[in-house]
């Protein structure tokens, strides 16, 4: 009974995650309605919602590197070199490549994740507000200056992210940035704004090199050759994977980080690792490396939902209120010595993400052809798609108006070689670092920071690296 | 074919018309969320239909409320839940809705607990670190009393003794309390016991003071039979013999009993139809130990109000905002903690 479950979860999962506009969060939202069909059974229900988050992880990767679309913010560090390998008709290398990557770190880190969980309480306990702060500011300065090599282009595109991001109500309440409409009170919403950012500007490329690809090319063979080849780069650049998957554990423990920061030092650390390669024309190590932080992120991502009940993502915070629906409060002590739980989510986590890598594989060799598609196939649907998510906010004519906006934002940026992905990540880490800089000058002194090591050794890593990028110019340009 | 099609149409038309609709104002991840898809779970049950939860979160989780009070309410099968956290911003900000214009389904009469470390409880003139949000404003400003006294002026309390640190979201904040980064932290019973407890048995934290369960006939704090640790007026008259009083106190009770005694609660519009029905399937589902087992298990147990009791408790709200506690309280939000509040003479008529 426990496979068929975690088969369903997969699929579902899977479905979820190759949605340009789903993910896992979303996945997992549609699940409180069936949740009382566990109810004989709970460990039944653990296992599906835990196979649905491995499965959605996985999958995420394949509209970034098929469509230049991210099919979730974290798969955005990923698109970089893979989008650009689909180009250049290696989509199924660089999809290999990516599931191989994150199911491997998914499987290690997720062992060391529930074979170790009790042990993980004080590194948690370490990161304060000033190292939580440094990392911000770490993962700024990597997709600033050693993810482009237009870093004066990358830091104006940080500053608009972070200016988009901080759109809304401020700490006291009070309205910012939002030039009197009411509408933008409650921020700049995700979806329009990635949406606007990545996909309306591929559609537009598409549109105008239309002509080119006007008729399906029919292309037999060769795939299952890339995806060999894409199993074989992750060995050999399995240094970089496995940073990947290092950086993406350590970051999945800190609650609030998210996956798009663990995805983007896995990046930088690979470019910066490998100073005599050209990335962001498909190098397959930005692949690798990237994708090692997707799944180990999310294996780690339990430690402090298990421990203290505290999300380490948002889909931790999802999973939390379906297992409080199957009767499992996570972080009580109750759950703490629930051997069966804790067996039901590895099993769940570690197994469903080989099953996932397995479907993924057969996945990647048929859906490859969707790089070779002309535009008139898919423009309508993911404009179709794009618009109906949209909408699900208000359904009023501002969601439209916002992600028309950011369209032309996209558009712009693009050609002129503003770092996207500067200004996605400003956005995203833009709540953060306002509010760790706040809570850092109210609750700490001078002194007191000069007497922690672990954010000291982070300041340093960030002297580092600018001096890296400065005298050693990254090659990057994508924008 | 095209007839399959138009049955098929028509079925499931039908079932959603016929559904009811919660609108809950908060995103999906958040307390009240997880909390009305328990209880809904179990109210379905009694009422024989289904009820479809929609999100409406918006800037400070008022756009459910306002679309509500604008349009929403206006269709018999539409039903609010509301959060503490609208029944302070009806109190301090320009907000659209107005609970009065509503009839009460059923709501939950909530206590909040505050733990401390060891180091800070129970002693005056000590430097509270504790976590900022305009759900707070009802323990920080019984915190800032218990450091002035019945002597010092507040606000001068205030600016000496606590540090209020914002920014924080609850994760953020609980972590923060276990690290020691902040020294007071807030919860409800249920999550008090989840992530305060396990610090209190290690002995480096302890229950600190609640506020007490609102009695909706006098209007006062009543003990809370899960915390035998004393109430914060309980505690303040321990500490100084003389019980806390004026306008500073007067709002924030007026605050506290505002966000913790509707602190969940069903709405539909004055008039509507299917009240009473939704109404009796409630009282159902509290009579029904197996829904009462589901639900306590879950999200801890509250005091149910049902039906008038409910609207008599909006009633006996309405009648603790006086002119002198409203402005009290506003001026404390807007001057010291710094939100956005606005003083709304048309609420104390």
């Amino acid at each position: 009974m426990e496979i068929v479950f975690l088969l369903l979860g997969v699929i579902y999962g899977l479905i979820v995650g190759l949605v340009p506009a789903a993910g896992a969060t979303t996945g997992l939202i549609t699940l409180f309605g069936i949740m009382p069909y566990f109810a004989s059974d709970p460990y039944l229900g653990v296992i599906f919602c835990v196979a649905v988050v491995a499965s959605s992880t996985t999958g995420d990767s394949f509209s970034g590197v098929l469509l230049g679309i991210p099919g979730a913010n974290s798969a955005a560090a990923t698109m970089v070199d893979g989008f650009p390998m689909a180009q250049n008709g290696e989509a199924s290398r660089a999809l290999s490549a990516a599931i191989t990557s994150s199911t491997l770190n998914g499987l290690f880190f997720g062992s060391l994740t529930f074979l170790f969980l009790p042990y993980y309480t004080n590194i948690v306990m370490y990161m304060g507000v000033p190292e939580l702060w440094g990392l911000v500011v770490l993962a700024f300065v990597t997709v600033g200056f050693v993810s482009t090599k237009n870093y004066i282009r990358s830091i104006i595109a940080i500053v608009l992210g972070v200016t988009f991001g901080l759109v809304g109500v401020d700490a006291n309440n009070v309205a910012r940035f939002t030039l009197g409409w009411q509408y933008l009170e409650d921020g700049i919403q995700i979806l329009p704004f990635v949406a606007g950012l990545f996909a309306i500007p591929e559609l537009w490329s598409s549109w105008k090199t239309r002509s080119a690809t006007d008729d399906v090319e029919y292309w037999y063979g060769g795939t299952w050759k890339q995806i060999k080849q894409g199993i074989k780069d992750v060995f050999v650049s399995w240094k970089d994977s496995l940073r990947g998957g290092m950086i993406g554990s350590f970051i999945g423990l800190l609650p609030g980080l998210g996956g798009a920061m663990a995805d983007w030092l896995a990046y930088g650390s690979t470019v910066a690792s490998n100073p005599n390669e050209k990335f962001g024309h498909g190098n397959v190590k930005g692949v690798v490396g990237a994708e090692g932080a997707n799944n180990s992120q999310k294996a780690s991502s339990f430690i402090p939902t298990v421990l203290f009940g505290i999300p380490g993502a948002p889909f931790a915070a999802i999973l939390m209120g379906l297992f409080l629906y199957l009767g499992i409060d996570l972080g009580s002590p109750e759950t703490f010595y629930d051997d069966k739980l804790f067996d039901s989510m590895a099993f769940a986590f570690l197994v469903g993400t080989i099953i996932t890598a397995l479907i993924c594989y057969v996945l990647a060799y048929y859906s490859s052809y969707i790089a070779k598609l002309p535009y008139k196939f898919y423009f309508p649907f993911i404009l179709i798609v794009i618009v109906w998510a949209t909408l699900q906010y208000t359904g009023g004519w501002e969601d439209i108006a916002v992600l028309t906006i950011f369209s032309i934002v996209g558009i712009i940026a693009k050609k002129y070689k503003f770092s996207r992905p500067a200004l996605l990540i400003g956005f995203l880490l833009s709540d953060r670092i306002y509010s760790l800089s706040y809570q850092l000058t109210s609750l700490h002194t001078m002194n007191d920071l000069i007497t922690r090591p672990i954010f000291l050794f982070i300041l340093l890593s960030i002297i580092i690296i600018l001096y890296w990028s400065l005298t050693k110019r990254s090659k990057l340009d994508y924008a | 074919m095209l007839r399959i099609i138009l049955i098929a149409m028509l079925f499931f038309t039908t079932v959603a018309k016929a559904d009811y609709i919660l609108i809950v104002p908060q995103k999906p991840s958040g307390g009240t969320s997880v909390w009305s898809q328990i209880v809904v779970a179990e109210w379905e049950k009694h009422l024989g239909e289904k009820i479809i939860i929609k999100y409406l979160p918006g800037a400070r989780d008022q756009m459910g409320p306002n679309k509500f009070q604008n349009e929403l309410r206006f269709d018999d099968k539409t039903i609010l839940v509301s959060h503490g956290g609208n029944g302070i911003s009806y109190l301090i900000e320009p907000v659209e809705y107005n609970y009065l214009d509503w009839d009460s389904i059923g709501h939950m009469n909530l206590n909040i607990i505050v733990g401390a470390q060891e180091q800070v409880a129970n002693r005056c003139c000590q430097k509270i670190k504790f976590s900022a949000g305009s759900g707070m404003i009802p323990e920080i400003m019984a915190i800032t009393m218990l450091m002035a006294g019945p002597e010092m002026d507040p606000y001068k309390a205030f600016n000496e003794y606590i540090t209020f640190v914002k920014g924080m979201s609850g994760s953020e904040r609980r972590l923060a309390f276990i690290r020691g980064d902040l020294t007071a932290t807030r919860e409800n019973p249920a999550a008090y016991k989840k992530h305060v407890m396990p610090l209190i048995e290690k002995g480096v934290a302890m229950t600190w003071f609640h506020h007490g369960i609102l009695d909706t006939q006098s209007g006062n704090h009543q003990e809370d039979p899960n915390f035998t640790e004393p109430t914060f007026e309980q505690l303040y008259f321990n500490m100084y013999g003389v019980s806390a009083s004026g306008d500073f106190y007067n709002a924030y009770k007026l605050v506290k009993s505002w966000r913790d005694s509707i602190q969940k609660a069903f709405w539909v519009n004055k008039g509507n139809p299917n009240k009473q029905k939704l109404i009796d399937a409630l009282n159902k589902m509290i009579a029904d130990p197996e829904s009462v087992a589901a639900i306590e298990k879950k999200v801890g147990k509250y005091e149910w109000k049902v039906g008038q009791d409910g609207n008599d408790t909006v009633t006996l709200l309405k009648s603790l905002i006086t002119p002198e506690a409203l402005k009290t309280l506003v001026d404390f939000a807007d001057v010291e903690l710094g939100y956005n509040s606005v003083y709304k003479e048309e609420l104390t008529k």
